[in-house]
């Protein structure tokens, strides 16, 4: 076992919460709002349950081999050969997917607020700060997900209740103008988030009792998907047709928070409320990374790793994109299928032929 | 009752010829002019001495009871035993059997008796010195509760402790610590609360210990402690009874120190770390108030400064136009950035802070506010600060009071640093990144093995009735125990 922390089920849905969640907010009401325009809160709907298989299929697999992640498991069921490029797979896309989120997150940064700085020192030091967290493994990520996440929840739905005043449900509607198609094709972009739960996979051999795992997994998702919608929602009916057009809709409509003429212009701090989601989003992610390579390799501790994979993680910020419109672009098609492909296809293959194995067996 | 590490030396047994052993303790006691040296005769013939450290002992007793009745009656057996038995009217005594072990008991101030002609001698328990008496302790003061504090007699501090929690369960577990001053250093707990294996590893951590003198029980908190590089401290101190028998009752384990009035706990968490007595004292609704308002001004006490630099800085949109158009207007002659001004007052306080704790009594607070005052509005006046930086300095620092626990204030304090010069170079985003380091830290420590964030992480509910508010008595059903329920993980070895 190559961490030797153990956290609870309950833990591990608090940290999924933030992980699938932080860099969703920012960008999912654009990107789904082009698809779908008014139907738009339609689509987390739509892609929740397969958010949900992407948890039952993690867990099942996680009953089947209790002590192994997918990595170590796709050896066992595929053989080595086979196992090993599967792991390979996921060693690799990991740090890709590494690489997106921070280069979203420097990205969000450097436009919106710190335009004078450059992206790697921005990069560099959550990298750093998250290399920390997972240097000192899951128990210390668990524990500062539980105190960060309530806050950060409970000051989303505070948010929106500030500026229930601006919001106009009317632009909500027509319902279904054109049918139910645009709200499903808009939910390509939520799938591409909520499949991340696969990564439970990473988690699952250090959780103390297993067996809560797949009802936590499914309140983690659910309050995903809660506050998915309430995002969506506000941001609709906040600007209307004008989501579609705004690259972060969530940070613009903190712009509106006005109490009293006194307490304005808060998006700052909703910056820095959203810096804190997205650093256990960075650090589980670079975890899941270190962890998943460490297993490949079939190292016995994942701490000599952990720098040098931040320095690459780094590096691959910067390697994603040449610049944020091809990362908007590469968000809303080739990260889709790899993706899909990914959270779903693999694991799903795996868990047929670990059945079929034991059919055997 | 000797360390181990002294039976290995040359032992000279005592012999039965009185000259002989008062030669040899003479030759220890070399220039000792505080060892009495009292010959007589016990029982009207047999040659006898009392070798006694004035000071440490009680002279009186030394004469009524000891050399009193050793000299009026006669010493019919070659027993010692015997003696002791029927003459000495004295409650306590051991026999010794070497001169080491002789010079041992007389430094601690036990009278030691030679008889000429029989063996062994013997040490006769009657040490008795100057001690400062029970008063109110000056660092954790408080408005409803006991006045009683610890003193540096280890002695009294058990008494006081023995008061509290009347049970033979009470056990004291007593260790000798450094090999020159020998400290007496004492492991309380209450046998059934306490988790066994804590007890063990605090027993473990104790006699492992190597050092040459404990002269406070910080000497024993750096060499126990889990992770002596953090900021955060792991052990509470405690000079209150109360607070001593208080966590004792919740299966925490602690250790006195003699010649301190310093006691520690284990092991502690964060939540523990910021617990008042008087939290308990009073009524619960004030209790939850002052708990919330502690807990804000624990952040305030760390962010405030930081955040104001990062929203001068960088995020002047936040602050609201009035207040925008005055803080701008203070701010304009003034030739620093915020960031260099706000660590030059942060600096300035620090040290005008230390200098007030050893100024006199009667002049120190006097000195250290119409200093302050002083000081602040002179550099006001002079251009160098800006009034609102002094507003937010002197802020931050009596929040920093409002924190019960002396080393998580300073604590605070200290990470204080770091935070504003990450606001002043990557403003808010810095004083978050900076924020989550620090949680995270606290996330990644443990003391004695128990997670510092308990109850908060490892989200116990039964524990949450006491740690963001304080539930009623009547509610609090279940003393929290720190029975480990998976949480606990064996420390590493290698302390």
């Amino acid at each position: 076992m190559l961490e030797k922390g153990r956290i609870s089920a309950f833990q591990m849905a608090v940290i999924m919460h933030s992980t699938v969640l932080a860099t969703a907010i920012l960008l999912l009401p654009s990107i789904t709002a082009k698809y779908a325009q008014q139907d738009l809160w339609m689509s987390p709907i739509w892609a929740a349950p397969l958010g949900a298989l992407a948890i039952w299929l993690a867990v099942k697999l996680n009953r089947m081999y209790p002590k192994e992640s997918i990595v170590e498991y796709s050896e066992s069921i595929l053989g080595k050969f086979a196992g090993k490029i599967i792991g390979l797979v996921y060693v690799f896309f990991l740090l890709y997917a590494n690489g997106l989120i921070v280069r979203e997150y420097a990205e969000f940064l450097v436009g919106s607020f710190l335009p004078r700085t450059p992206m790697i020192v921005i990069t560099g030091s959550m990298v750093l700060v998250a290399a920390y967290a997972v240097y000192n493994g899951i128990e210390a990520i668990a524990r500062t997900a539980i105190v960060i996440v309530p806050v950060v929840i409970v000051l989303h739905v505070f948010g929106a209740l500030l500026i229930l005043n601006d919001l106009k449900a009317e632009e909500l509607f027509p319902m279904f103008e054109k049918g139910v198609l645009p709200s499903l094709l808009g939910g390509i972009s939520p799938l591409t988030y909520l499949g991340q739960f696969i990564y439970i996979t990473f988690i699952l051999p250090f959780v103390r009792d297993q067996g809560r795992s797949l009802k936590w997994g499914m309140w983690s998702l659910a309050s995903v998907l809660f506050i998915m919608l309430l995002s969506t929602l506000t941001t609709m009916m906040l600007f209307g047709d004008l989501t579609s057009r705004l690259i972060y809709p969530v940070m613009i409509s903190s712009r509106y928070i006005s109490i009293a003429d006194f307490l304005e212009h808060v998006e700052s701090l909703t910056m820095a409320i959203w810096v804190g989601k997205t650093f256990i989003k960075i650090a589980a992610f670079y975890y899941f990374s270190v962890i998943a390579t460490a297993q490949w390799l079939k190292l016995s501790d994942y701490r000599p790793i952990v720098l040098p994979m931040g320095i690459i993680i780094v590096i691959y910020g910067s390697w994603i994109a040449p610049n944020f419109q091809l990362l908007m672009q590469y968000m809303g098609t080739s990260v889709v299928f790899s993706a899909f492909i990914v959270h779903f296809i693999i694991p799903a293959f795996l868990l047929i032929a670990a059945k079929l194995r034991k059919g055997f067996a | 009752m000797l360390p181990p590490s002294e039976a290995n030396q040359r032992q000279s047994p005592i012999e039965p010829n009185l000259d002989a052993n008062l030669q040899a303790m003479q030759n220890i006691f070399t220039d000792c002019g505080d060892i009495m040296f009292r010959q007589f005769k016990a029982g009207g013939s047999v040659k006898a001495a009392v070798i006694f450290t004035k000071l440490l002992s009680n002279s009186e007793g030394v004469f009524k009871a000891l050399i009193l009745p050793l000299m009026n009656h006669k010493l019919e057996s070659a027993n010692v035993q015997d003696i002791l038995e029927t003459i000495l009217p004295v409650s306590c005594y051991t026999e010794i059997h070497t001169h080491e072990e002789a010079a041992d008991h007389v430094l601690r101030g036990n009278p030691v008796v030679f008889l000429d002609g029989r063996t062994p001698a013997f040490a006769v328990y009657l040490e008795k010195w100057e001690k400062r008496g029970i008063e109110e302790p000056t660092s954790e003061a408080v408005v409803r509760g006991p006045r009683e504090g610890f003193t540096e007699s280890i002695e009294v501090n058990a008494s006081l402790m023995r008061r509290k929690i009347r049970n033979s369960r009470l056990k004291m577990k007593t260790f000798e610590i450094g090999s020159e001053t020998k400290t007496n250093v004492m492991m309380v707990y209450i046998e059934g609360i306490a988790p066994p294996q804590l007890v063990q590893d605090v027993s473990n951590r104790l006699s492992g210990i190597q050092i040459d003198g404990v002269l406070e029980s910080n000497y024993i908190e750096e060499y126990i402690e889990d992770h002596p590089h953090s900021p955060f401290p792991q052990m509470i101190n405690t000079e209150r009874p109360d607070v001593a028998a208080a966590n004792l009752l919740e299966g925490r384990v602690v250790i006195m120190t003699d010649g301190t009035p310093f006691a520690l706990i284990v092991p502690a968490n964060l939540n523990a770390l910021l617990q008042s007595p008087e939290d308990y004292y009073q009524r619960y609704m004030i209790s939850v108030l002052i708990r919330f308002l502690r807990l804000f001004f624990l952040g305030m006490a760390l962010l405030l400064p930081s955040v104001y630099v990062a929203i001068l800085t960088y995020h002047q949109e936040m602050l609201p136009t009035t207040l925008l158009i005055s803080v701008a207007q203070s701010r304009e002659e003034i030739p620093f950035p915020a960031l260099v001004e706000a660590l030059l007052m942060e600096i300035t306080f620090e040290i005008l802070r230390e200098a007030g704790i050893r100024l006199p009594k009667q002049i120190g607070s006097a000195v250290s506010i119409v200093g302050a005052l002083v000081i602040g509005q002179a550099a006001v006046s002079a251009g160098l600060v800006s009034a609102p930086m002094v507003m937010v300095v002197a802020a931050t620092g009596i929040a920093s009071f409002a924190i019960p626990r002396y080393n998580t204030a300073i604590a605070i304090r200290m990470l204080r640093f770091p935070i504003i010069l990450l606001a002043g170079s990557l403003g808010l985003l810095g004083v978050m990144l900076g924020l989550i380091a620090i949680i995270v830290h606290l996330g990644s420590i443990r003391s004695f093995g128990y997670p510092y964030l308990e109850p908060l992480s490892p989200s116990k509910r039964d524990y949450m009735k006491d740690f963001l508010f304080r539930a009623p008595w009547w509610t609090l059903r279940k003393r929290p125990r720190h029975v480990p329920q998976g949480s606990y993980t064996p420390p590493s070895s290698g302390k």
